[in-house]
């Protein structure tokens, strides 16, 4: 029942990202009948290709057209390849997701490690030594560590490709690249709010019943703090979903990403505008997500059938 | 036992026959990896605006005539072709017997065919234009080929070799829609086996080709990686044979390397400043101290890491060498901008300009637009440079010269063809003339160059058009650009075209 009504709820929502993209797409400078034509053409070929694309149609039927594309692929077709976009979109989305999910799985379990052990030695070494590398990780921009990373493993010590995504070997590296930052900012929450739990009358308790502080801190202390984290990790999920536009270019991936990337300059209108739509959707179903699961690790934040 | 004899003889003998089969036709070996900078959507000629999608163009597919790598027009299709007396008839001759990679027949009909397809409107071809003076497209029997034009015009070689101009295959094309953009059926020596949309395709032989260049590659594998730094990183490990479009800061690191070495031929890329004539530049000493103001070795060098020849004419090399005529450079010689500009009624700080440059359009446009920026303050101008993505600058560079609120716009030109070039930039009032350039002699001399078949008289014709326009100024002339290609050691005939063409005819590896 919840889920229904959130989804619902999202219907609004959806129709606006969805007037919005249309109408920003709009306003990109830039024509993409004289794009495709190239700069020596005439007006009159600018102009009959501009018809080709129905760019000279009233914005409203434009914007029914767009509509109607969301269900009827035939009428929603890129510009530039002339395929229909969905196809465009489905052949590149895996690439996306394998990134984005591995980073993010990896990300949290080394974040989430490195939380725990800053947290049970506070001021140690460890904690020192995580402390700069959670720095580093929060400050240093995705493309320049990933450069790095080409330069050092594939150029240098030549253990993994440098780009493309042909193999399983050539997504190690932006997987681990993408990771750091989730991992840093989870080792940061989790220390904190670990730390912040330590000292809670409850955990004394469950010392008390001679627990190991082993289990007292996985069994009882993280589990009040990854509520937090989990919401977190949705607005991480959804971050990378943007950078994917960043990463897949540096590392050459095949993805929605660079997709995007490649239609904004060639302005590519359809494929702009779905892909955004997608990611819209996809942010929808990502805060859903991370509400269901906080409800599940937190009664607290249950609906109640409360008595009239 | 007996059998088990018999096949020995059998395969003793085969294998001799295959060795001296393998001494006539070399066969072909090796896989070539190629890294490319940009992603190209189709292969489709009618649509493609890419110099990868011309290689793959000219490997998989064929025209009627095609460009050999200094963009002379060579017989590829064609065996012979004429005018008729009136010039109104261009008709061609083609070889008999060619087939497509799918077995389809590749006869006089097919040509027709795939020409009507791209001079109909409803394709929505992007070349629909450029090529709409070929008229109507008929074939006349088995292996004649009519073109009835539209106008006359005594450029139709060049236009039949370019690639735009390939032969594709209509009927597989309304079979396959869309997807024959990406697995184009043509009669060239190499097909697409494989694509993978943003990641790279692959070509393999074509075993039903017949003609002049067979494949010398058992493949040819490209990798797209639009990130220079990844880019050269494959070249670093090995990963590929060849790297397009080497950026200047990288080309000591790749020539560093043991096994491979870059080679920088000559673009037709012409980059120059096109000014919007009224105004202040409608003064022709305001130009030509413009044209004196910069130091085009110093930034070629500087700037471009030598990425840049100083133009000698306003045509790129490689644009119908034969018709092309070259000037002495320009000097660099503030002192005389700043004498014509005082001249033209300006002191020091009173003359405003601004232009518009793209982002990332040509080799350090950006750079090379603030460097200019202070070439001209050097001179007492005060100049704006307007720096704008690629979106807006093609809108700004498209306008109308009444429109534009800026002086001079960054454009690079590079088109195969001395009247398609030059009646588009220079003839009054023509859609593409952005300068708003007017000069009657130009006009008609271009006019008489468009019906002129005979190559004497054109070279004369388009010799006195490129005097005018050199000495008329209507832009501030910068360089040709040159390419920056990375290749292997063990690549053996690689050929560049200057439109960057990567030309793989030849191509072996050891």
């Amino acid at each position: 029942m919840f889920v229904l009504r959130r989804l619902g709820g999202a219907l609004p929502t959806l129709f606006a990202v969805s007037l919005l993209v249309f109408l920003f797409v709009d306003l990109i400078p830039g024509d993409p009948a004289q794009i495709l034509a190239g700069p020596t053409a005439s007006n009159e070929e600018i102009e009959s290709i501009r018809q080709f694309l129905g760019l000279n149609e009233p914005l409203l039927t434009r914007y029914g057209h767009f509509l109607r594309g969301i269900w009827d692929p035939a009428v929603a077709t890129s510009f530039r390849t002339h395929r229909p976009v969905v196809v465009e979109l489905a052949e590149r989305l895996p690439n996306t997701l394998i990134v984005s999910i591995g980073g993010l799985v990896i990300g949290v379990v080394v974040g989430t490690l490195a939380g725990i052990v800053s947290a049970m030695r506070p001021g140690g070494f460890a904690d020192a030594a995580i402390t700069v590398l959670t720095l580093a990780g929060i400050s240093m921009p995705i493309y320049w560590l990933g450069l790095l990373c080409i330069w050092l493993f594939a150029v240098h010590l030549g253990w993994l490709p440098a780009a493309g995504a042909s193999t399983p070997a050539h997504f190690v590296l932006p997987i681990l690249v993408i990771a750091t930052r989730p991992a840093a900012m989870f080792s940061r929450l989790v220390a904190a709010s670990l730390t912040e739990t330590m000292g809670k009358d409850y955990l004394d308790t469950a010392r008390a019943k001679g627990l190991s502080e082993t289990r007292v801190v996985l069994a009882h202390a993280l589990r009040n703090s990854l509520i937090a984290a989990v919401s977190v990790a949705g607005v991480q999920f959804g971050g990378m979903l943007g950078g994917s536009v960043v990463t897949e270019t540096v590392f050459g991936i095949p993805g929605v990403g660079r997709l995007l990337v490649d239609a904004v300059s060639r302005a590519d209108y359809p494929v702009i505008q779905y892909a955004i739509l997608m990611f819209a959707v996809f942010f929808v179903v990502i805060n859903l997500v991370t509400d269901l699961l906080t409800q599940w690790l937190d009664p607290r934040t249950r609906e109640q059938e409360r008595p009239a | 036992m007996r059998s088990l004899r018999h096949s020995c003889t059998v395969a003793a003998l085969a294998t001799g026959l295959s060795f001296l089969a393998a001494q006539a036709f070399a066969q072909p070996a090796g896989v070539l990896r190629v890294a490319v900078g940009a992603d190209p959507a189709t292969f489709d000629p009618a649509f493609n605006d890419l110099p990868v999608g011309n290689a793959v163009d000219l490997a998989v597919l064929e025209g009627l005539f095609r460009l050999d790598p200094q963009n002379n027009v060579q017989k590829s299709l064609a065996t012979d072709s004429s005018f008729s007396p009136d010039g109104k008839v261009f008709s061609v001759k083609i070889r008999a017997g060619k087939t497509f990679s799918n077995g389809d027949p590749l006869n006089a009909e097919a040509v027709a065919a795939s020409f009507n397809r791209m001079l109909d409107e409803k394709t929505g071809s992007i070349y629909r234009g450029l090529y709409a003076s070929l008229g109507t497209v008929k074939a006349v029997g088995e292996d004649t080929v009519e073109f009835h034009m539209a106008e006359p015009n005594g450029h139709v070689l060049m236009l039949l070799a370019s690639t735009a101009a390939s032969i594709v295959n209509v009927k597989a094309l309304k079979e396959m829609g869309a997807e024959y953009g990406r697995k184009p059926v043509g009669s060239g020596p190499y097909m697409v086996e494989r694509y993978v949309g943003g990641e790279g395709f692959r070509l393999v032989p074509n075993p039903k080709y017949a003609g002049d260049y067979p494949a010398t590659l058992k493949a040819i594998e490209f990798t797209v990686v639009p990130e220079d730094g990844s880019r050269m990183a494959l070249m670093e490990t090995g990963a590929a044979d060849i790297v397009e479009r080497v950026p200047p800061e990288s080309i000591a690191a790749i020539n560093a390397l043991k096994s491979a070495k870059v080679v920088t031929p000559p673009s037709m890329f012409s980059i120059n400043m096109e000014m919007v004539l009224r105004g202040p530049l409608a003064d022709p000493r305001v130009r030509q101290a413009l044209n004196l103001a910069v130091d085009r070795e110093g930034i070629a060098k500087g700037v471009l890491g030598g990425l840049g020849t100083p133009s000698v004419g306003m045509v790129g090399p490689g644009t119908q060498d034969e018709l092309r005529k070259t000037f002495p450079p320009i000097p660099f010689d503030p002192a005389g901008a700043k004498k014509l500009l005082a001249e033209a009624g300006y002191k020091p700080g009173q003359l405003a300009l601004s232009f518009t440059c793209p982002t990332g359009r040509y080799i350090k446009d950006v750079q090379v637009c603030q460097a200019l920026a202070g070439s001209f303050e050097d001179v007492g101008i005060k100049a704006t440079p307007l720096v704008v993505d690629r979106g807006t600058w093609t809108k700004v560079v498209g306008m109308e010269p009444a429109q534009r609120t800026d002086n001079m716009g960054m454009v690079g030109r590079a088109t195969a063809g001395m009247d398609y070039t030059l009646y588009r930039l220079f003839y009054t009032g023509v859609g593409a003339n952005r300068t708003g350039y007017s000069n009657p002699r130009v006009d008609a001399l271009l006019k008489e160059g468009r019906a002129t078949t005979d190559p004497a008289k054109q070279k004369a014709i388009y010799g006195e058009v490129q005097e005018i326009v050199w000495k008329d100024q209507p832009f501030l002339f910068l360089w040709y650009q040159t390419q920056a290609i990375g290749v292997a050691n063990r690549v053996q005939g690689f050929a560049v075209q200057p439109n960057e063409t990567l030309v793989f005819d030849k191509v072996t590896l050891n």
